[in-house]
């Protein structure tokens, strides 16, 4: 069977610096990959080959089977691979259906007086925002007015919206509290069951474990494991994503650090 | 494996796994998790959101240009009552023609500001293509111009324009230099080729049109670039009637197309609305034909009242067929209620008092603390700020003391500079302004109390009002005190009734209503343009009576018309066009921008040509209107753009900003400079206003953004 989007030991390196070494993995059609790792692992790296911002140097990277090397983030787009990145993604004082549609607006009218169809985009905006579960009352209010979930809401809508097949969303929780991590995890698992294939970046196991079908590990680079969710357990992700044996080094040390301090 | 290891990880899982079950929860149910967070409740569409709805008052007020329309409302009131002639027709236009070339480059500036740059090469830019197309045009001398022909000449200068813009734009974005330094550089480049090429073709630093050779087509374009039009040689007879028509259809639509915006719109019709409405319009009519045709202040009264009373049923007619009664509250008063509302009293009151006592006609300097004894408190006062300053800067005074200083040394420096007219004006401007704001805060706060109530002390405030207007128009001197002043006070005080007793009658909508909005805007646009039109044929015509006179004899220029289309033009651009959103877009953040695939190189490097385009236009109207430009023509003129693009509301780091917001702080830039000389002060003060201007207008558009971001 051929996998929607497969990644096949792909590797990528700055001059002589490995940034990425033989990763594998899949994402397919109503599914949430996962890919987790503590700073410096390679994430980032990972989803700018992803979005076509930088080209893989080796490997394979298959869509419907087919080999592809994005050679602009529009390319990327224009397949379906679209990405939320964390916080550049709306214009904070431009209004919600704006942001909704900016780069994509739809028009009428007779050239040269082609303008934007105000009416049409807010109506879409809004509905959009419905199926997220997100009641917009006035969508010409500033995105700067919305909190930073609702924000990430309205990127995923978009993306969705634009026919995206895959959605990439680059620490969309970092940033956010818990209880605003929450809504946003809700609206990957509403991504997912509209068919989107997910892939979501977090360094955090507790976000990533409740609402993802499959997990990449990376650690400096190199793959530790691609893991469906019957295979492995939150404990054992958190455990391999610190790098198991460090993490007990560290608590070790910390132990003894505030035990010193109590005596 | 230690202890320690194991105790956390299990306190760890235990904690996690509650998170999981609750995210499971509501990633099944769809509700939950979150929901006081960001997961409204859909669709029941509560009045206990935390967002409230705005009217489309509320919406104007969070408009970026209205802080400009305040203050060029304010400056024209002042100048009006402080300077006889500044309403007349050819105080209008002389103000227009100091306006348009500044506000074709502001308008334009704006645009550019709005997508995060600054073009600091904008001013000598203007010059630049004035003296390309003299230059091109010239033969003179040994080395002499091009001598082509004006045909060829002015769109070469165009390109030329368009070139330096895409260099500005360009230079840019391959180098992510500010665009602040990056025009700078070109600004000085421009000059020292203004100076350089002038000199070495011409052997003069003032260019002029090359009259001996006259190359072909200075006519043809001169009539595009210097046209100018005279109303003393336009006669309409009818001018006054088509002026009344107009004006009372734009108000009319303007004060329909808001009531539809505001209030709720009912599922089913009431059909006794559109009866009412008929029989209002028709009264409404009458009464303002009867008006017009017979004379005398009985029959005036009797006939304005018509017309009012007419409006008014209307109005309600209006509301009964399409909004929903408003549900009648009572309930306590709010203490501040009763303060409120005789404060407001007492201060129109004191307005009108102090009105009526001071001279009208002394425009000696007050002069209160005359002579030695106010020079010393001026002096004591300038003492005390400055040790002040420096007791601040030491840490031991809080950091407003200097104020007190200032205090002290205003009193003789405003007295000196004031007349005692001016000093009346500003009182009894200010006081009665204040007092109606009072009594119509007052009436608004005990809306949610009691509506009856506040529809009576709306209908309170309005006598009062109506009270002043007659004082006044028994009492004032000039006719634009006796039938101006009047008429606009009897109008405001009949939007007021209006908007009292329509908001005891219909519920006011708290919901977005798109259509609503869509069908009201377009109403009011249709308002806006009749009123427009009005002011214009007063601009272009005159009627019969005024003919020798010298109403109408300053010519109204070409350039107001560009000015204008440049306006429509950008607004057009900016508001309701694709590339207009990738200009907020591109400014706001230009990283989102090109995430979602707007072209940002392309966007940026699009306005800094726009701005060229515009200083060309600039250039064209300069160069045929004097015929010859010194080199420096321009230099410096940049940042009068750049405050005019503030004053009207634009935001210093992109993102946010209104072309008609810039047009309007060019228009304030041009009364300012053009009253100072019909009020005739010293011109010199025009920089001391304007620096006021500037620091109040960027306060105001400073709140105005937060009430637009947290509202």
């Amino acid at each position: 069977m051929t996998e929607f989007l497969e990644l096949r030991g792909i590797s990528k390196f700055y001059g002589n610096i490995v940034a990425l070494q033989n990763v594998t993995t899949t994402v397919n059609p109503g599914e949430v990959t996962c890919v987790l790792g503590d700073n410096g692992a390679g994430k980032s790296t990972f989803i700018k080959i992803l979005a076509g911002v930088h080209q893989h140097s080796e490997g394979e990277f298959l869509l419907e089977g087919e080999a592809v090397n994005f050679e602009s983030p529009r390319e990327a787009l224009d397949k379906g691979i679209a990405t939320v990145y964390q916080d550049l993604a709306m214009v904070p004082l431009m209004s919600i259906w704006r942001n909704f549609f900016l780069g994509a607006e739809p028009t009428t009218g007779v050239w040269p007086f082609r303008w934007v169809d105000k009416a049409k985009a807010m109506k879409i905006a809004v509905e959009e925002m419905g199926k997220m579960g997100i009641d917009v009352r006035d969508p010409e209010q500033p995105v700067g007015t919305l909190s930073g979930g609702e924000r990430q809401s309205v990127a995923i809508a978009r993306a969705a919206y634009f026919g995206a097949k895959v959605l990439i969303l680059d620490e969309p929780t970092s940033a956010l509290g818990v209880k605003q991590s929450g809504v946003v995890l809700r609206y990957i698992v509403e991504a997912r069951n509209r068919g989107l294939a997910v892939i979501f970046i977090t360094h955090n196991p507790a976000h990533a474990y409740p609402v993802g079908d499959r997990f990449l590990i990376l650690n400096r680079g190199q793959s530790l494991g691609n893991f469906a969710k019957e295979e492995v357990t939150q404990q054992e992700l958190t455990q391999l994503m610190a790098g198991g044996a460090e993490l007990e080094e560290l608590q070790e040390e910390l132990s003894a650090a505030i035990s010193g301090v109590d005596k | 494996m230690s202890d320690t290891t194991t105790t956390t990880s299990a306190a760890q899982s235990a904690d996690v796994s509650d998170e999981v079950e609750e995210l499971e929860d509501s990633a099944a149910t769809q509700e939950g998790g979150g929901d006081d967070a960001a997961g409204t409740p859909p669709g029941d569409g509560a009045a206990d959101e935390r967002l409230n709805f705005r009217g489309p008052i509320q919406r104007l007020l969070t408009r970026p240009e209205i802080g400009a329309l305040a203050g060029a409302a304010a400056v024209w009131t002042l100048f009006w009552l402080v300077g006889g002639n500044f309403g007349t027709a050819g105080a209008t236009a002389n103000f227009l023609d100091v306006s348009s070339t500044l506000g074709i480059m502001s308008v334009a500036v704006a645009l550019l500001m709005i997508g995060g740059e600054f073009d600091l090469s904008s001013g000598s830019m203007t010059g630049a293509t004035a003296i390309f197309v003299l230059l091109v045009t010239t033969q003179v001398g040994e080395l002499g111009g091009a001598g082509l022909g004006y045909h060829l000449a002015i769109p070469l200068s165009l390109m030329f324009a368009l070139g330096i813009g895409w260099f500005n734009g360009a230079m840019v974005e391959r180098t992510s230099l500010p665009s602040f330094i990056v025009t700078l550089a070109t600004f000085f480049i421009l000059i020292g080729a203004k100076l350089g090429f002038a000199k070495r073709l011409t052997d003069k630093v003032i260019v002029a049109r090359d009259e001996d050779a006259d190359p072909e087509g200075w006519e043809f374009w001169s009539n595009i670039f210097a046209g100018q039009w005279r109303a003393q040689d336009n006669v309409w007879a009818q001018r006054d009637t088509v002026w009344a028509i107009l004006m009372i259809v734009g108000g009319a639509l303007l004060v329909l197309g808001t009531i539809y915006m505001t209030f709720n719109r009912t599922k089913k019709m009431n059909p006794a609305g559109p009866v009412v409405f008929a029989v209002g319009v028709a009264g409404s009519i009458a009464g303002f034909l009867l008006l017009l045709t017979t004379d005398g202040v009985t029959n005036n009264i009797i006939w304005g009242i018509l017309t009012a009373a007419g409006a008014l049923v209307a109005a309600i007619g209006f509301g009964l067929a399409n909004f929903d009664r408003a549900v009648p509250v009572s309930g306590a008063m709010p203490a501040q209620v009763p303060k409120m509302f005789f404060g407001g009293l007492i201060s129109l009151s004191a307005g009108v008092v102090l009105g009526l006592i001071i001279m009208s006609d002394n425009e000696e300097s007050i002069g209160l603390l005359g002579g030695g004894f106010a020079r010393t408190v001026f002096f004591v006062g300038l003492v005390i700020v400055g040790l002040a300053a420096l007791a601040v800067a030491a840490g031991k005074a809080p950091p407003s003391a200097p104020l007190i200083g200032v205090a002290i040394l205003a009193v003789p420096t405003f007295t000196f500079l004031t007349t005692v007219q001016g000093a009346r004006a500003i009182l009894f401007a200010g006081l009665v302004l204040i007092g109606t704001a009072l009594m119509l805060a007052a009436a608004s706060q005990l809306r949610s109390a009691s509506s009856s109530l506040a529809m009576i002390l709306g209908l309170a405030t309005v006598g009062v009002l109506t009270v002043v207007a007659f004082i006044i128009r028994s009492q004032g001197t000039g006719r634009q005190i006796r039938v101006e002043l009047f008429t606009t006070i009897l109008i405001g005080a009949f939007l007021i009734g209006l908007g009292a007793i329509m908001t005891f009658l219909f519920q006011k909508r708290t919901g977005p209503d798109i259509a609503a909005d869509r069908l009201g805007g377009i109403v009011n646009s249709f308002g806006f343009v009749a009123l427009a039109v009005a002011t214009l044929i007063r601009l272009l015509f005159i009627i019969p009576e005024q003919v020798g006179t010298n109403v109408g004899s300053i010519p109204l220029r070409i350039s107001v018309l560009w000015f204008a289309v440049v306006v429509i033009g950008a607004t057009f651009v900016l508001e309701k066009t694709k590339f207009g959103s990738w200009i907020y877009a591109v400014g706001g953040n230009t990283n989102a921008a090109r995430s979602v695939g707007v072209p940002a190189a392309r966007t940026k490097t699009s306005l800094f040509m726009i701005v060229s385009s515009a200083a060309w236009l600039v250039g064209m109207l300069t160069a045929f209107r004097f015929e010859s430009v010194q080199a420096n023509v321009g230099d410096g003129l940049e940042f009068n753009y750049i405050i005019a693009a503030v004053v009207g509301g634009c935001l210093l780091t992109g993102g946010y900003g209104s072309t008609i917001g810039a047009a309007i702080g060019a228009i304030i830039f041009a009364m300012i400079r053009s009253g100072i000389g019909f009020a005739g002060w010293d011109s010199n003060w025009q920089f001391l206003i304007l620096g006021a201007l500037l620091l109040g207008a960027v306060i105001v558009n400073n709140s105005i953004r937060q009430r637009a971001l947290n509202s």
